[in-house]
């Protein structure tokens, strides 16, 4: 064979192979974009309509981009219906929870994964126990507890913000979370600390808590997501506009027979939409704190 | 240094726990003493037909969710794992709804499922007639089981994510040179690496799936003729009704089907590894 034929045919075959190669990529770009778009669609409709007049909702030929564009749902939504109070609720209360479970969480974690004290692991086992229980075997004597504080001390328990945080304030698997991460931390670390004459709250503080950054912020995006979407709990707890949360207050909308679409949407927006620019943010950390805590 | 969390678990965590225990051989209702009645309450729930449809309508879509979320969530990790331009893009988008909270997708989908909504919309662009899924006892419960696989396959994506990238390359390698195709390389390599991960899902998926309320609570309100009730939404039925030891018995009811549902499949895992 020439070398002219051979060089001939490799020419040949190549074009053929990108193509070939390019076409798959092109078919899983295909195939992945197709599939982002069935996942946004409802965030894109939830937004669009939010944004339509009551009468425009459901008319056929209304498309995505409202016309014209209604500010109302969003107006209403912030002035009838008390949304900015159940937005106030929601930070405050998701906030606090935040606070004291990485208070609580880290300091019983700490001491799970590097005190010496009878009964350790036996304490230790009982409280994992708890991660495979349903929450809601609690919810009902919980409630009669809020219910018994609230007579007590008026400002805690049911019908209070506090109801919402009180139950929260610690997480097990948040204790769980940290202990596998401080288990990784050397002894000899701690135990330079000790040397140097720091106690345990210390030495949590001044060199467990740095090296456990990124621990901690997994621990604090959970419990974040859980408290600012958690619904059922506040829900039984809250029987008032004064304490009560976004997603709570949102039901309030979306279970009328006949619902008020746009502001529906809008408070289904105002619900969503923090959430959303927080993770976008945080886009990395999220999805590997949720890789990590899912791995160990 | 445990004190805070021990103190703060025991009265809010334990002491709950025990307590509906105990409630739930009583007649309470919230006033009084509890009466002991005994195995009473459960005896009656097993033979109440509205907890037998309660039962089995979470059961359906426990199955139902757990049969696609986590191989939808595995095909797209594996279609993402790989280099490839927009790869963040695409991976935000599918795990974009799983941040968002449920009661707010619920009433999305209640808008995209309503009569004149784009779901019919869509299918009047291929001559199909529009229903109306939540209002038809046989279409609403499957409907909030799609709702919910949007709502939540981005988390096994990334949990399959994570696990593919933990795979070793020479595993595959070595399957290459023995020959092996993609799809012997997926069933002999992949998929008997990623064993663990699957009991993970699915320990995790069962016990979420067994509590569903949130999405029933906007979309349906267990109707209609409670076509869509669950057993966590008949607890806090039962719970408004001011029966709380019945309340409580439901509740060691689904304890006593989760504690049986992971063991088994902690057992089953270690049978095939």
């Amino acid at each position: 064979m020439s070398r002219a034929a051979t060089i001939g045919r490799s020419a040949a075959i190549r074009p053929t192979r990108r193509i070939w190669r390019l076409s798959k990529r092109a078919t899983l770009h295909l195939i992945l974009i197709a599939g982002s778009l069935l996942m946004l669609t409802p965030f894109i409709w939830a937004l669009s309509t939010s944004l339509k007049a009551a009468k425009d909702v459901f008319d056929p030929h209304g498309g995505v981009i409202p016309n014209p564009i209604s500010f109302d749902a969003f107006h209403s939504v912030f002035t009838e219906i008390a949304f900015p109070l159940y937005f106030l609720n929601s930070v405050t209360v998701t906030v606090l929870i935040v606070g004291f479970n990485v208070i609580f969480d880290t300091a019983a974690a700490y001491a799970f994964a590097k005190l010496n004290f009878p009964g350790r692991d036996v304490i230790f086992g009982v409280l994992l126990v708890t991660l495979m229980i349903p929450s809601q075997v609690n919810l009902i004597p919980l409630y009669r507890i809020m219910v018994a504080l609230h007579d007590m001390i008026p400002w805690l328990g049911v019908n209070t913000l506090s109801g919402i945080v009180l139950p929260s304030m610690v997480q097990v698997f948040g204790i769980f979370l940290l202990r596998q991460f401080f288990a990784t931390i050397p002894d000899e670390v701690i135990e330079a600390g000790r040397l140097d004459g720091a106690g345990e709250w210390r030495i949590l503080w001044r060199i467990v808590l740095p090296i456990a950054a990124p621990a901690i912020a997994t621990l604090m995006i959970f419990v974040f997501l859980n408290a600012w979407n958690d619904f059922l709990w506040p829900l039984l707890v809250s029987n008032s506009d004064a304490n009560r949360t976004l997603p709570v207050g949102l039901t309030l909308l979306s279970r009328k027979n006949t619902v008020n679409w746009p502001e529906t949407m809008a408070g289904s927006v105002v619900t969503i939409l923090p959430m959303i620019v927080i993770f976008l943010i945080l886009q990395r950390r999220f999805i590997e704190g949720i890789a990590a805590g899912s791995v160990k | 240094m445990i004190a805070p969390a021990v103190i703060i678990l025991g009265l809010l965590t334990f002491w709950p726990m025990a307590l509906s225990f105990v409630w739930s051989f009583t007649k309470y209702t919230g006033l009084g003493d509890p009466q002991w009645v005994g195995f009473q309450n459960y005896l009656d729930l097993l033979g109440d037909p509205l907890f037998h449809q309660a039962a089995l309508n979470t059961a359906f879509f426990a199955v139902t969710t757990m049969a696609v979320g986590p191989a939808l969530g595995l095909a797209t990790a594996i279609l993402l794992n790989r280099k490839m331009r927009g790869r963040a893009f695409y991976r935000a988008a599918f795990f974009l709804p799983v941040t968002t909270a449920l009661v707010a997708v619920a009433a999305v989908w209640k808008l995209l499922l309503n009569d004149g909504g784009i779901v019919n919309q869509a299918l009047g662009l291929f001559g199909i007639t529009g229903h109306q899924w939540l209002a038809d006892p046989n279409t609403a419960l499957p409907a909030i089981a799609i709702a919910s696989i949007w709502q939540g396959f981005g988390f096994e994506m990334v949990v399959f994510l994570a696990a593919l990238q933990g795979l070793p390359p020479d595993l595959l390698e070595a399957a290459s040179i023995d020959g092996a195709g993609p799809f012997r390389r997926f069933w002999h390599v992949v998929l008997p690496y990623l064993r663990p991960t699957f009991v993970f899902v699915y320990v995790i998926g069962l016990i979420g799936a067994f509590q569903v309320f949130d999405q029933v609570y906007v979309m349906t309100q267990g109707g209609p003729i409670n076509s869509t009730l669950t057993v966590v939404y008949y607890l806090i039925n039962r719970f408004r009704a001011l029966d709380l030891g019945q309340a409580s018995a439901i509740a060691y009811l689904l304890v006593a089907v989760l504690a049986g549902l992971s063991y088994l499949q902690v057992r089953l895992a270690r049978k095939w590894s």
